[in-house]
């Protein structure tokens, strides 16, 4: 959504491909995901990542990245450990994506089994964190 | 919780990332697999012990049978509790560790008696625990709408880190990291850690 509102393609696919490290389709892709990857995989210096990232983006933002690779440690948890499920309006906007992505696979895919798809319009992560 | 508990949790947070039976759960095709539990210290239980150090070390395959089983142990709001601040500490230490910071030495805890604030307004919405039922927030925004002191932390902590208050409406905001990098961020790391939601 934010790509493109910023007229950007983004590559999803290639944004959660666990070892892929490389263009997708926003300004220092490569560094962010680097970064992110040696943060949560130690795959790679983190020094040397955030160092490479800095050069890029500047050391504001990437102290910002590391403090959202930081939080979204924490969503996971609390949303894989108190087993909420998908909204509806997201669930349904998310079906063509899911599929493609594999996301469906993820264990937590069975929290959402009963919820349906609706005839909705969609809010989507504008509301998630109102 | 008293103060001492969750500063028991956040040790066994720290704990996790290099315990014997944390990670063998982790590399087995199921952590069911594995067997062994954590013992209970002096300041949780074991079946607290387990939610620590589940949530903490493998939390992309916890299921309801699990959940249930420790909330029957432990009930609803301690449950949601222990997962609430071994998230909160995990974003702590995360970023300590992101910024190539050492590892912060824990807080002295303070005295006094746990709140036992319960909300009037929670109910089951389909997850694991109660969680407010007003409709007007999403759900990744209620997880722990049940222990208000906890939630209220927790919050504080996502709009600090991310969502940066009414700014979360703006897609093309003017932060130092543009809101497209700062999703590419966000969705890396929830991919690496499995999580459907």
């Amino acid at each position: 959504m934010s790509g493109e509102a910023n007229g950007l393609i983004v590559d999803l696919k290639a944004a959660i491909e666990r070892d892929y490290v490389g263009d997708v389709g926003v300004p220092a892709d490569a560094e962010l995901l680097a970064f992110t990857n040696a943060v949560e995989l130690d795959q790679g210096d983190i020094d040397a990542t955030r160092a490479a990232l800095a050069d890029v983006i500047g050391g504001q933002a990437t102290l910002e990245a590391a403090a959202i690779i930081a939080i979204f440690n924490g969503l996971v948890r609390v949303a894989d450990g108190t087993g909420i499920q998908l909204d509806q309006g997201v669930f349904t906007a998310s079906i063509e994506e899911r599929d493609l992505l594999g996301i469906n696979e993820f264990a937590g895919a069975a929290n959402s089994t009963d919820v349906v798809a609706v005839d909705a319009n969609v809010k989507a992560v504008h509301e998630l964190f109102g | 919780m008293t103060g001492e508990q969750r500063l028991a949790v956040w040790r066994e947070v720290r704990d996790s990332s290099s315990n014997e039976l944390d990670q063998q759960r982790r590399q087995a095709l199921s952590p069911n697999a594995v067997d062994g539990a954590h013992a209970a210290t002096g300041d949780l239980s074991a079946s607290a012990m387990e939610v620590v150090h589940r949530t903490a070390s493998d939390p992309g395959r916890l299921t309801r049978a699990w959940a249930d089983e420790h909330i029957s142990e432990l009930g609803e709001e301690t449950y949601t509790e222990l997962v609430g601040v071994t998230s909160i500490v995990s974003v702590l230490d995360r970023f300590d560790r992101a910024m190539g910071r050492p590892e912060q030495p824990l807080p002295q805890p303070t005295g006094g008696e746990p709140a036992r604030v319960r909300p009037d307004d929670v109910g089951d919405i389909g997850a694991w625990v109660s969680q407010t039922t007003g409709p007007t927030k999403a759900n990744v925004s209620r997880t722990l709408s049940l222990v208000p002191v906890t939630n209220q932390a927790w919050r504080q902590l996502v709009d600090t880190h991310y969502s940066h208050g009414a700014e979360f409406m703006n897609l093309r905001w003017e932060f130092p990291l543009s809101r497209p990098q700062a999703e590419l961020v966000a969705t890396r790391s929830t991919a690496l850690n499995e999580c459907f939601y």
